[in-house]
């Protein structure tokens, strides 16, 4: 075989040890590094638990159907988890930061080709790449203006439908809502079916194709249900919602005194 | 009755380091023909479309049958082996130029030493070397002769390599070729001798983990290889490679 690259690789040595100018794509490096150890729990945190966080954000945020107060008595019992606290820093921050700056490497990393190769699994691997840096971006200013800008709403629960109806007030907003939310299910029902086809859950190519229409079906209804509960705010069914709908809340974290106080006379009303 | 001409254009390159330009051919036709049979008539007569004197081109070549693995090009486009494109079923002028993700030597022919490289790093062979004779090998099935012969069909032309969008500088990725050989090797009754040594070479930098799953190999691989079905395959015994050391540790 013609060799231009490495004319002195010898069967031994790696041609990179050699001191040799090491032209083209680098050999394997047998056993060597921890990519695979990181890929792999990028993989999985798209699953467990982002992906287990994004099905109960979604269904959360369907009680918005049903109006504001289910919504904040959905808000409510969800700050009221034991170690609430925790569990989002161990179950969502950590894991989704890492899976998204993980995300951002391995897409740059890669050179999609579907100019060339206009085939459908190539069309994916780019939608994959391209769904992560919406969510990415969208992600960023979720988390900052709805978690940590504006009214608290574990301390206010019944603030959270105003909250998000007043962002979603905005037509630009809103459209970058629906957007990232086509993206973001898209991106992890497709995620689905890779993860299945990366770990040999699914090696046969019949039990691939099927296993994606369950994909499919499954990200077309987390797409559905999420753009009826962005409809849930901005729709005539809700409009105007009041500022907090429960403003006790409030009072029960005041000074132990007046809350003493206050539950007292709560109790003496019952 | 006018003579039918073929045009084709070929991305020339005289050196490893050389600029590459893009040479203009018009050949005449013949029935049957086939890209490496138009550069066999350039080679025969070296004058460009302008009428100018040239070099022949200098590409690799062998079987002429699509099973020795050495012409692989890209061919309007496409990664694919040269003496299987028929001119007749080529869009004109036919554009030619070396793969793109290994070193080109010259003209078309390029270096794709990598692939040997990353099959003696997972030792895609069958160890019988000793000193003294092993008897007769373990019978093989039937069965695992089927599951075993798509797989050992490979022709090492790298055109897997090539179409990957995983493949490239930045990831040293192995290729699927690489981890379809090792599916065939781990499956062979003496071969899987090395079976735990080869999941674990794959388990490097630029191995399987490096798959994005866009499914390319499979459907340029002139074998047509099961290579989607062994990526599977393989990453699964790696990973359980993997956590069978980690708990033996
Ligand atoms: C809503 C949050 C997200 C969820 C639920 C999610 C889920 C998933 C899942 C399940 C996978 C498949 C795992 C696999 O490839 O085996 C995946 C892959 C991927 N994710 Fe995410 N992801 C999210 C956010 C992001 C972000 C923000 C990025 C940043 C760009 C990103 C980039 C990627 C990439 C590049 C892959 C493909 C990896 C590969 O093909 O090897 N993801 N994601
Ligand atoms: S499935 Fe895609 S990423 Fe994986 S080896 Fe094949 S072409 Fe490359
Ligand atoms: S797997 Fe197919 S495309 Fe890849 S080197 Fe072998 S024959 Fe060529
Ligand atoms: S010359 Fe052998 S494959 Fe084309």
């Amino acid at each position: 075989m013609a060799t231009a690259a490495r004319p002195d690789a010898s069967p031994s040595s790696s041609p990179a040890a050699h001191g040799s100018v090491a032209r083209g794509v680098e050999p394997l490096r047998a056993g060597k590094g921890n990519s695979f150890l990181l890929r792999k729990l990028h993989s999985l945190s798209g699953i467990v638990p982002i992906g287990a966080f994004l099905i109960e954000h979604l269904l959360s945020n369907f009680e918005a159907l049903k109006g504001p107060l289910a919504y904040a008595n959905q808000v409510k019992f969800l700050n009221s988890l034991p170690l609430v606290r925790v569990l989002e820093v161990c179950l969502i921050f950590l894991p989704l930061a890492y899976h998204a700056l993980y995300g951002v490497y391995i897409a740059l990393r890669g050179k999609a080709n579907v100019i060339y190769y206009p085939w459908s699994g190539n069309w994916m691997y780019m939608m994959q790449r391209w769904t992560g840096y919406i969510a990415f971006v969208y992600i960023i200013q979720h988390v900052i203006r709805q978690r940590f800008m504006g009214v608290s709403l574990p301390e206010h629960p019944g603030a959270a439908f105003h909250k998000v109806q007043m962002e979603l007030s905005n037509p630009w907003m809103l459209a970058v809502y629906v957007i990232a939310m086509i993206a973001v299910c898209w991106h992890f029902s497709y995620g689905i079916w890779l993860f299945a086809a990366k770990w040999g859950i699914t090696p046969g190519e019949t039990a691939r194709r099927r296993f994606g229409y369950v994909c499919a079906v499954l990200g077309v209804v987390l797409a559905v249900m999420g753009l009826a509960s962005i409809y849930a705010f901005v729709g005539p069914n809700y409009k105007n919602a009041p500022d907090d709908v429960m403003p006790a809340q409030t009072q029960l974290s005041m000074p132990a005194s007046r809350g003493a106080s206050l539950s007292e006379g709560y109790l003496a009303r019952i | 009755m006018a003579e039918k001409v073929i045009q084709i254009e070929i991305k020339r390159q005289s050196g490893p380091d050389a600029p590459a330009t893009w040479e203009k051919f018009e050949i005449p036709w013949k029935p049957g023909m086939n890209v490496i049979s138009v550069m066999r008539e350039i080679a025969a007569n070296p004058v460009n479309a302008n009428g100018q004197d040239t070099t022949p081109i200098v590409y690799d070549s062998n079987c002429l049958e699509e099973i020795c693995g050495s012409c692989a090009m890209v061919i309007n486009g496409k990664a694919r082996m040269a003496c299987s494109a028929l001119v007749d079923k080529l869009e004109q002028p036919i554009r030619v130029q070396p793969l793109t993700k290994f070193p080109v030597v010259r003209d078309l022919s390029v270096d794709r030493s990598v692939l040997f490289e990353n099959l003696k790093a997972v030792k895609a062979w069958v160890p019988v070397d000793g000193t003294y004779d092993l008897g007769s090998g373990p019978r093989v099935f039937p069965q695992q002769q089927e599951a075993a012969y798509p797989l050992s069909n490979c022709i090492s032309c790298c055109c897997c390599m090539e179409v990957c969008p995983q493949f490239n500088d930045a990831t040293g990725f192995v290729g699927a070729a690489t981890i379809a050989q090792v599916k065939l090797f781990n499956s062979h009754p003496t071969g899987k001798v090395l079976k735990e040594e080869r999941l674990r070479a794959l388990a490097g930098d630029g191995g399987v983990q490096e798959c994005g799953f866009a499914q390319n190999c499979v459907q340029v691989c002139p074998k047509q290889l099961p290579l989607t079905e062994a990526i599977s395959d393989v990453t699964r015994d790696v990973t359980l490679q993997v956590a069978k050391d980690f708990l033996r540790a």
